[in-house]
């Protein structure tokens, strides 16, 4: 029998969700039983199951923290965008 | 007039209610714990279509649900007498799920088409849930036909016995002429099962499972040749000296089994007359 | 990096209330401790199914027939989601339950005890699962990371297990002399072993579960809990404690140390409490009569001709 990992989702806006895992002899039996384990109460409506072996995993928070400033990826790095806006409203105003 | 409705429905509610008490004793209990959880849904699944089928004979006689369900005396139960055999072991519980799945599936498409409105719209919910449960036992039937000896040996010999007593399954329920004359009933029960027999073998057949039949229930005795035939002699005539195992649960002769069983079952309900629980 | 260095580290990350997943680096200690101690779990959820199971052919009511079933699958389903993550942490499931049948590895104490009748339901439905949230909800914080995952379902259903319970009970207690009475005599018989289950005073010094924050409160902290929140209950619906009889001592319900007979917990840590020899020769024998359902399990399908 092997491991497998149970994906679950409700609803067309949720993406799917690791909920646990069940061991089972193939996928069928894995998909049948997950849904008892993680669906009998209606908790979704969709179903994932994967063989533990299939899923390849990576993790390293040292390598998330980068060696230089990019907080130009995030949406606080941007704002000063009233100060800014209002500095081209300013300008603007100059023109007449 | 409605008397013949009640006695079907009552018949159906015992069946699902007393094969339910039975699947929910392995709750606990199954050979696998992630089967076990499974298991135990479709427990819950069978005592819910007995409540059902309780409910429209509650309305139509004035008894609750309860009283219907744990309130009767041993001979007023009408389920078949497969129903209330003890689990035995997984492959008895497995086969016997499995063959009454494929009964109801039929006896449900028929109650589709029944006159009584209640009772249609009741068959077509109860058959989406028994066609996950037929799925469920499909899947362990095929695991074990096609697993290690030790299992299809025990596979075989369920099949047998099961098969054999699901002829009460479709024994005539009481009155049911009358029920056939009201249109609550469309396909008479020994016309059902005769159509399950068929399934039933080809069914077995395709798992290559050689269950040499020989039912005493079934008024013929057949044998499920390798090919998918019936083999099938009279007995009658034979000379039924006693009543044949699996017969006898659709007008209240039950096996010992049941009386232990009801005794269980209806122990806290009958403790206490005065209260409501 | 040196064993101890590791160790060093893995201490001052857990003390500042890190969380280890299984794929991290443990210190050995670390991992047989909540590995026992996820195993008891396990153990517990799965022999705590057979009392509740024996009186699931005993409901009275059709609903109750349903709820219970239920109930005692979401247990099954609790050993479940306990042992896959035990075993992730190295100990096979076919291990964790030789260890259990054969007394090696041990499980809650009041699972050790027979069922009589319908009042034990509302008992162990009401009281023994509100102690087992106490104390799973104190969990909730451990270091383990899986553990805590599976906690939060866990603790959710047990919540709807406590509302069960309670429903019963005032069933029960607003019924029949005779209701009144079931609910009260399994009452006298459960007391003891609730105030057993969270255990002696925790020697803070020497457990090193609570050193790993494994676990994070003390039994006696966990016990205090539980009396300050249920005992004012039971007295308002009219029933009554034997002994260890729970009293009123500034503002909370305590015991005294001195009323608590020890020694049938003691029994059941040797495996020699009242049912014990019964339910593990039951799942001892299931067990084996199962054997046959595993090969065809384990074994890829075949088909035959």
């Amino acid at each position: 029998m092997d491991v497998y990992e149970v994906f679950r989702r409700s609803g067309h806006k949720q993406p799917f969700e690791h909920c646990g895992t069940v061991t089972a002899p193939d996928s069928e039996m894995a998909m049948l039983m997950a849904k008892e384990c993680y669906l009998r109460r209606k908790e979704g409506q969709y179903l994932w199951v994967t063989r533990r072996s299939e899923i390849h995993s990576w993790s390293d928070e040292a390598l998330l923290e980068p060696a230089a400033d990019k907080s130009y990826r995030f949406a606080h790095a941007y704002r000063d965008v009233v100060q800014k806006r209002e500095l081209a409203r300013r300008r603007a105003g100059q023109l007449g | 007039m409605t008397e013949s409705l009640v006695a079907i429905v009552t018949a159906l509610g015992d069946d699902e209610l007393i094969l339910g008490h039975r699947h929910a004793e392995w709750t606990g209990f199954a050979p696998h714990i992630e089967e076990d959880v499974a298991f135990s849904s479709i427990a819950q699944d069978e005592i819910g279509h007995a409540a059902a089928y309780y409910s429209i004979a509650s309305s139509l006689t004035g008894l609750t649900r309860d009283a219907l369900a744990l309130g009767r005396s041993v001979g007023e139960y009408r389920h078949a007498v497969l129903c209330e055999r003890p689990n035995s072991d997984w492959a008895y519980t497995i086969t016997r799920q499995w063959l009454y799945d494929r009964a109801d599936c039929l006896r449900l498409t028929a109650l589709e088409e029944s006159a009584h409105d209640d009772l249609r719209h009741l068959a077509t919910k109860i058959r989406r849930e028994e066609r996950y449960h037929l799925i469920h036992a499909d899947m362990w039937m095929e695991r074990i036909a096609h697993g290690p000896i030790e299992g299809r040996t025990k596979l075989t010999q369920a099949a047998t016995t099961v098969l054999s007593a699901t002829a009460g399954l479709f024994e005539p329920f009481e009155r049911e002429a009358d029920a056939i004359g009201e249109g609550w009933l469309t396909v008479p029960s020994e016309e059902l099962g005769r159509r399950f027999v068929g399934e039933a073998v080809d069914a077995l057949d395709g798992l290559g499972l050689p269950a040499e039949v020989t039912p005493d229930g079934w008024r013929a005795e057949f044998v499920a040749s390798s090919s998918g035939d019936l083999i099938a002699t009279d007995r009658s005539g034979s000379g039924e000296a006693s009543a044949p195992a699996g017969l006898g649960g659709r007008s209240g002769r039950h096996s010992p089994d049941f009386s232990a069983l009801w005794a269980d079952m209806t122990r806290t309900y009958r403790a206490d007359p005065e209260a409501t629980w | 990096m040196t064993y101890e260095q590791r160790l060093t580290d893995f201490r001052h990350y857990v003390g500042a209330g890190g969380k280890v997943e299984a794929t991290d680096w443990m210190p050995d200690d670390y991992r047989a401790g909540v590995l026992k101690f996820i195993e008891m779990h396990a153990n517990s959820e799965m022999m705590g199914a057979i009392p509740e199971r024996e009186q699931i052919p005993h409901a009275p009511s059709l609903q109750r027939k349903m709820s219970l079933t239920a109930k005692v699958q979401d247990e099954v389903g609790h050993s479940q989601l306990l042992y896959r993550i035990a075993e992730d942490l190295g100990k096979s499931r076919e291990t964790m339950y030789l260890d259990l049948v054969n007394g090696r590895s041990k499980f809650h104490n009041v699972f050790h005890y027979p069922t009589r009748h319908w009042g034990d339901v509302a008992v162990i439905g009401w009281l023994i699962d509100g102690a087992a949230l106490v104390t799973q909800a104190a969990l909730l914080e451990s270091s383990y990371a899986p553990y805590t995952r599976v906690l939060k379902r866990i603790c959710a259903e047990e919540q709807l297990h406590l509302r069960h319970g309670e429903v019963i009970t005032l069933e029960l207690a607003s019924g029949t002399d005779n209701q009144r009475a079931m609910f009260q005599d399994a009452l006298d018989r459960w007391w003891l072993p609730i105030v057993h289950f969270f255990g002696p005073r925790s020697n803070v010094d020497k457990d090193l579960l609570l050193r790993w924050k494994v676990k994070t409160r003390t039994n006696e902290d966990l016990r205090a809990e539980f009396l300050d929140r249920y005992v004012p209950k039971v007295l308002e619906l009219g029933f009554s404690f034997p002994a260890p009889v729970p009293f009123e001592s500034g503002g909370h319900w305590v015991l005294r140390e001195d009323d608590i007979d020890w020694a049938p917990l003691d029994a059941i840590k040797r495996n020699q409490g009242p049912e014990t020899a019964r339910r593990l020769e039951l799942r001892r024998s299931t067990y084996e009569q199962h054997a046959w359902v595993r090969q065809a399990l384990a074994e890829p399908a075949t088909q035959v001709a």
